[in-house]
């Protein structure tokens, strides 16, 4: 009787220390799990349809295509064989396993400012996610570039990694932000123009970036070119549900909300809103807008009249949650018109998210409108209801048509 | 005639017939792809008319198209109000419009039993509209040419066109392959004058701008209040209006 009890009491013991390792087990991986979110891997290193983490679909970059890797634990094809030192060099100094160079559309940069406990929880959580076999050939890029130790140089003129430092003249809620944006969340990567060695001008932060035929809007507090007319909780909105009453994402963007902000806490979500509403723009005063009787002018409110205004509507409001407001919007204000044109041209679609599951979709007009018709309904809406930015050229939107097509 | 027997619909025949129809698309249903999730969108998605390249017939011969213009043009003659269906392009429609699937009968049923109609049910006879013009040009010409010492109809004066045309249309002239080809030729006009421009009548969206039509717009949010004043925009066509092109005024 003792002896039996006493053997269940070392059963129970067993039981308590097992379950005690395996809750804190857990809480790492689920702690990962998040961080993963955050970190957007699966934007990357899922392709679309695909199996999640096992490499994703080709990355055009100026300097050629890159295949994002597998990173599923797979041992032969993705990181099962590395060593968290491996995982760890690979974030912080953008060398992988074997001392093989990343290149920064792996946005090491970026995540070098993570903190260690982030990329251990990373790490336990990437070694629990099923293993996939395939083998993914990441570097495609053309001579020079193919030589992964060019990147030692790069990195030299370039990289300087160091951890998040917080600062103390902030709330705690601006450092979170801070430390979100700047690290896991990787925003500069496309919303920071780049140097022609493909490095964030740091100068210009968050000032709109361009890359994949798409503009990644100026997000900073400018009150023409970005954001200055949101307040907090129209970012926290938009990051969480894909739209708030400006704006619905599209694009690469909605799968950013879709794939990850909409998972954010809300915490987490104001800390980012926070942070972005302390950023300076550039302020540069904003253009003087066309003349409303410019013929270009005339001849954009024609087509915009016949084809935009139903959903758009003709004072350029659209309709919340539904169509974006074009009237004094980041995107329509910006100097570069890339992504304007690409969705008239090809049309787009909201991004699905819990919250706001509908995806209103635009129509294609490339089969309808010329290119010095897109080039006009664009002037007309860059130069109207308050909006004021360089006219759009039928030769810019004959290129994109061109890059689109291959 | 191509069938003999009588077709007489019944209460028993109706029944089943349309049990069988549900029965058959009720299964097709079941086969139909299922979407869940987001709705499918792809870029470039857009199944545009395909307007047909001009400076060519598709259908008619130079003959059968000069008569085909010459009718057009009595039918809707040119006045003060507008041009005249040839130079609308009425021919035009016609010929692109018998060059599709309404010229075979491609989307028709056209297997007996034969019934003779009503006159509001239209034609009821087994020929598509291809043939049914090219036996009604055919009838025409052969009336006109013996009616006016061998002359075509284009070479006819304006009053003698008409009255050949009225006695067409009034049955005067009994010609069995040519039956109820007035009445399609008239309605094939009238289409050609008031379809889309893209279609190749209804040139510079001359039938609109007759009717006030506003052409294929789909908002009117900014005028359903402004009662009692005209509607302030020009037609449109699918392919768009002249005031598009920079500096077009």
């Amino acid at each position: 009787m003792k002896k039996a009890a006493l053997l269940a009491g070392v059963i129970a013991a067993a039981l308590v220390s097992a379950s005690g390792f395996a809750s804190d087990l857990f809480d790492r991986i689920n702690a990962g799990r998040y961080k993963a979110v955050l970190a957007d891997c699966a934007a990357c290193h899922t392709k679309p349809g695909g199996r999640p983490f096992a490499g994703g679909a080709p990355l055009d970059t100026p300097f050629g295509k890159l295949i994002p890797s597998n990173i599923t634990p797979d041992r032969e094809t993705g990181i099962g064989n590395w060593s968290y030192a491996d995982f760890r060099g690979a974030l912080k100094e953008g060398v992988g396993k074997g001392g093989k160079r990343l290149y920064p559309a792996m946005p090491y940069p970026a995540y070098s400012t993570m903190t260690e406990a982030d990329i251990a929880d990373l790490w336990a959580y990437l070694q629990k996610i099923e293993p996939v076999s395939n083998r993914v050939v990441s570097n495609q890029l053309p001579f020079p570039f193919s030589i992964r130790t060019v990147m030692i140089g790069w990195n030299l003129l370039n990289f300087s990694p160091s951890e998040f430092k917080p600062d103390p003249a902030k709330s705690a809620e601006w450092n979170r932000g801070a430390y979100l944006l700047n690290g896991p969340a990787h925003c500069g990567t496309c919303h920071t123009p780049k140097s022609l060695l493909g490095a964030d001008k740091t100068d210009q932060f968050l000032r709109a970036g361009n890359l994949q035929s798409w503009v990644a809007p100026d997000i900073t507090n400018d009150a023409h070119k970005g954001i200055g007319g949101w307040a907090a909780e129209d970012i926290v909105a938009y990051l969480k549900t894909g739209a708030n009453r400006f704006d619905i994402a599209s694009g690469p963007m909605a799968e950013v909300v879709a794939n990850s902000t909409q998972y954010w806490t809300d915490a987490d979500l104001n800390a980012v809103a926070t942070y972005l509403k302390d950023i300076k723009g550039a302020g540069t005063a904003p253009p003087r807008p066309l003349d409303a009787g410019d013929p270009l002018m005339l001849a954009g409110k024609a087509v915009f009249t016949d084809r935009c205004s139903a959903c758009h509507v003709s004072s350029g409001e659209g309709a919340p949650f539904l169509f974006p407001k074009l009237a004094k919007a980041p995107v329509v204000n910006g100097d570069d018109p890339t992504s304007l044109i690409r969705v008239v041209l090809e049309g787009s679609q909201a991004g699905s998210t819990k919250a706001r599951p509908t995806t209103p979709a635009m129509p294609s007009f490339a089969w309808n409108l010329g290119d010095a018709e897109v080039a006009s309904v664009l002037s007309y809406v860059r130069n109207s209801w308050g909006n004021a930015a360089p006219a759009v050229t039928p030769a810019q939107v004959k290129d994109m048509r061109a890059k689109l097509a291959r | 005639m191509t069938s003999s027997t009588p077709f007489r619909p019944s209460r028993r025949g109706f029944l089943s017939s349309t049990g069988m129809t549900l029965l058959v698309a009720s299964i097709a249903g079941a086969k139909a792809a299922e979407h869940s999730g987001t709705l499918p969108w792809k870029p470039f998605a857009a199944l545009p008319p395909q307007p047909l390249p001009g400076g060519r017939w598709y259908v008619f011969t130079a003959d059968e198209a000069r008569m085909v213009e010459a009718i057009v043009d009595r039918l809707i003659p040119a006045d003060d109000l507008s041009i005249g269906g040839k130079e609308a392009g009425c021919a035009t429609f016609i010929d692109r419009q018998l060059a599709g699937s309404y010229g075979s009968s491609e989307r028709l049923y056209t297997q007996g039993p034969f019934l003779p109609g009503l006159p509001t049910q239209g034609y009821q006879g087994a020929e598509a509209p291809v043939a049914r013009y090219r036996a009604g040009l055919a009838a025409l010409a052969q009336h006109v040419r013996s009616q006016f010492a061998g002359k075509a109809f284009a070479d006819l004066a304006p009053a003698d066109q008409d009255k050949v045309l009225a006695d067409f249309d009034a049955g005067k002239v009994a010609y069995p392959a040519a039956a109820g080809f007035f009445n399609l030729l008239l309605q094939n006009s009238m289409e050609g004058f008031f379809a889309d421009p893209i279609y190749g009548g209804n040139k510079d969206m001359a039938g609109w701008k007759l009717l006030g039509f506003p052409g294929a717009r789909y908002d009117y949010r900014d005028y359903v209040t402004a009662h009692n004043q005209p509607f302030p925009l020009p037609p449109l066509s699918i392919a768009g209006r002249p005031e598009w092109k920079v500096g077009s005024k």
